[in-house]
Order: structure tokens, then sequence, then C-alpha cells
């Protein structure tokens, strides 16, 4: 059975591609997951004089409400500027923010096909031998993208670049407004910690750095071998504090019930390994503050995800899955980081 | 749990009649399912507990707050609702004890939260 998307897809492309004829979009399929944009996968074929090429690409397109409201633009720019460096991410091949295409915004790239991504696989059993391969290899790539110069790559001129002082205080806001704006019931806890938070200020920035937004497990592809091939979901990315990256995984609600850092190791090893990476260090107050303030962007994104839900924005199972579990795990993380529980 | 669980029910009994829909590609209804079981899942887990919960939340919540009052009305959302105003009051007798420097009634009320999270926990629960 054709997608419904396919023929458009393949007027999109044939578009694109004037040296192409006879383009077609197979095998298209919805990918799980996506709260923030709906992932597909497919193959597109076309004919190029007398040869006939292939590839596998992943259409990404935004949906009527997101989990997280981004700029498919920026999210654009960080995968290119990564592209080809010792940060592995796809490759990025059209950006489309006309909505006649395909009735909402979309990029597509290029798949890169073979390997995993699920925690629940990662943490089956069948991957224990390769998991301190897989960690090492988490934080030293989380390392590269913290060493980065943005300016070098240009992603100044799509991210708005604060001040080193500024940093903290400018993603606090940010968050506390979305909650403001989303919460369908008061957070107590959550409430707290924000208290807390702009009671006592982290340091400046060591440096300004590109953060992904979202770098946990889950949000990579890994191999059996314990390599990771490609690093994803960059539509929270933004230019801040290199520890704001490194903290949101040491956020307990990403150990997936294992007590380690991503489900992987010590804490400790895996800030060592990043501060080898990066060449940064990672003091122990700042991170602190980090991963507190990631606990409370964590809650904006559930409490959003529920937002979009009873609004009527996006009636879609994904958006209360992620509402469900971890609301309250995210408020026993707050507990945890600030000592009580 | 929010959102409110007759809700989801009422979207995911839609989502089970599209899924039924003979278009519906394979991939897509599978999917559709797979997280439709595991909010169901979810949804039975909460269901017999939850007013006893409420309920039990609500008078520790009085008795921290000096407030008299009894749930006499045991549809859900009516005591999610007095469990929300309450909770708000919850904030601000926090902030107030704060700003006046009163740690044993910072410790009642962060001792309440705590119990609070465990009423909440799930068997799936990250944390």
């Amino acid at each position: 059975m054709t997608h419904p998307l396919a023929p458009r897809v393949a007027a999109y492309l044939q578009s694109r591609m004037p040296g192409a004829s006879e383009v077609a979009v197979e095998s298209m399929e919805r990918i799980s997951g996506g709260a923030s944009r709906e992932t597909y996968r497919f193959v597109a074929r076309w004919r190029e004089g007398a040869a006939t090429r292939e590839r596998r690409m992943i259409l990404r397109r935004d949906p009527p409400a997101s989990l997280i409201d981004t700029e498919r633009r920026v999210e654009f720019a960080a995968y290119r500027a990564f592209f080809g460096s010792s940060v592995p991410v796809p490759e990025m091949l059209w950006l489309e923010e006309d909505c006649g295409p395909l009735d909402h915004p979309f990029f597509i790239a290029a798949e890169v096909a073979g390997f995993q991504a699920a925690p629940q696989l990662l943490f089956s059993g069948l991957y224990d031998a390769v998991l301190p391969t897989l960690a090492r290899r988490k934080w030293t790539i989380l390392g590269e993208i913290a060493k980065a110069d943005p300016f070098a790559l240009g992603l100044d001129k799509v991210m708005a670049a604060p001040v080193p002082e500024a940093c903290w205080r400018r993603e606090l806001d940010h968050w506390e407004a979305v909650l403001d704006r989303d919460e369908a019931e008061p957070l107590p806890i959550t409430r707290a910690a924000i208290r807390w938070l702009r009671a006592n200020p982290p340091p400046p920035a060591q440096k300004i750095s590109v953060v992904h937004g979202d770098y946990r497990t889950g949000n990579f592809l890994f191999d059996e071998a314990g390599e990771i091939h490609g690093v994803l979901d960059w539509e929270m990315a933004h230019l801040g504090d290199p520890l704001e990256d490194l903290a949101w995984g040491l956020n307990p609600v990403w150990a997936f019930g294992r007590g380690l850092a991503g489900g992987l190791l010590a804490q400790a090893e895996a800030v060592a390994i990043w501060e080898r990476a990066s060449g940064l260090t990672a003091d122990p107050a700042a991170l602190h503050w980090w991963i507190l303030f990631n606990c409370v962007k964590g809650q904006g994104i559930w409490v959003g995800s529920a937002a979009a839900f009873n609004t009527g924005g996006n009636r879609e199972p994904i958006m209360i899955y992620p509402a469900w579990w971890l609301l309250n795990a995210q408020e026993r993380a707050m507990l945890k980081v600030m000592g009580r529980l | 749990m929010n959102p409110e669980v007759p809700a989801v029910l009422m979207q995911l009994a839609a989502v089970v009649g599209r899924c039924a829909a003979p278009d519906v590609p394979e991939a897509e209804r599978a999917s559709d399912l797979a997280i439709t079981a595991m909010l169901l899942g979810l949804a039975a887990e909460v269901w017999d507990g939850a007013a006893a919960k409420l309920v039990e939340e609500n008078r520790a919540l009085r008795a921290l707050l000096g407030l008299a009052g009894a749930d006499d009305d045991l549809r859900l959302s009516a005591l999610k609702a007095e469990n929300d105003r309450l909770r708000a009051g919850l904030i601000a007798a926090q902030i107030a004890a704060e700003k006046a420097g009163d740690v044993g009634r910072q410790e009642a009320i962060w001792a309440e939260l705590v119990r609070a999270t465990e009423r909440r926990l799930l068997s799936v629960s990250l944390v």
C-alpha cells in the first residue's frame, strides 16, 4: 500500500532535483516516537539519464502542535554545521519552510540506516558488553560539540549568542515562561526548584558553545560494537553554556532506573570523559546547578506535551505518554538532585 | 495524571477506531496500538486508588495549611480541583516559610512533597 504522503513527497523531490526524472517514493512509513516532529523513512528512486538512482531518506515534518516549539531552520543548520566532522550526524538535503508542499514545514535528510536508538533495546542485555565503549563515545562526542566554535561554524547567524554571564538566566527565564504558559496544575517542587536556581546562580559560562539541547541516551544511533553513527534530535539546539548540555544527560530521569549516568556509567567517569574531550572543566557546583535546571527544563517539556494534548493542538497518543510517564518522575529527580530523596 | 484519564481514554478509543480502518499504514497502526496499550496499562494502574489518594493528600494538605474542610464530592474531577487549590496554597505557604526563614515549616512542607511523589509513583517510573 502506498503511503498517502508518498506522491506529494515524490513531487517535491522532483522539483528539487532538476536532473532527475521518474522520481518515486517507496516503502514510506512513519517512525514511532517523534513527539516534536513527525518522522518518516522512505526510499527515493529516480532516473538520471540512463542510470537508476536510489537513496534512503528521512522526512521530518512539523506536527500541528508540538511537544517543543522550535524552528526547523535552526535544527537544519545545526545538523549541517556538524556534518563531516567528528560529531556524526546525518546529511541534510532540503529544508522547506513553505506549507504548500506537505501542509507543514519540513526537512529531508539522508537516512543513517541499519542502527538502533531505543534505550529499551540498549539496556535489554544484548549490548551489555559494549556499554563501556558506547559510554566513552557518547561523552567524547558531547565533548566535541562543546569544544566546537559556533562562530566559526556560522551558527551565530541562526542562533542568538548570549554573553557568558547571561546563559543561565536566558534559559531559566525561557523554561519558567513555558511552565507559566502550559502548566495545568500547581507544581510545588518545580516552583521551589526554580526559586532555588534564581537564588543560587552559577558562574558565567567558560565559553559560548553549541548546546545540542537533548543529548541523552535514546537520541543517537548505535551499533553492536558500541560505536555511535548519528546524533539526532537537534530541535532544541542553541548557543549557551556547555555545562547545560553535559547536565541534561545527567538529569536522573535519563538514568532509565539504572542508577548510572545515562544508564551507562558513573557520573564522575562521564564528566571526566567529557572534560578530556572538550578541554573544559565541569565545576561541581555549577554542574549541580545545571542538572537541577535541566530537571526544570524537562518538566517544561512534559508539561508542554500535556498542554498540546489538552488544548487540542495535537491529540496523538505520543503527546500523552511523556506527561504520564515523566511528570512525577521528573519531580522525584528534582528531589534527588536537591538531596531530599 | 495530566492529561486527565477520561480525556485520554476518549482519545484512545478514537485511535483504536482509526486503527481498525483497512487503509492505515501497518507501521503506523503498530506504533499507535503499542503506545495505546502502554497508556491503557497506566490508566488501569492508577484507576482503583485515584480517589483514595486524592482524599488522603487533600487531608494532609489541609492539616499542613491549617484549613478546615472535607471532600464531600468524591468525583475525581472535584477531588482534583480541590487538590489543585490546596497545592497552590502549599506553594504560597512554602514561599512564606522561606522568606521567614522558618526551617521547621519548610521541612514539614518538603516532607509532604516527598510523600506526594510517593502517592503518584508509577510502576514504570524512571526515578
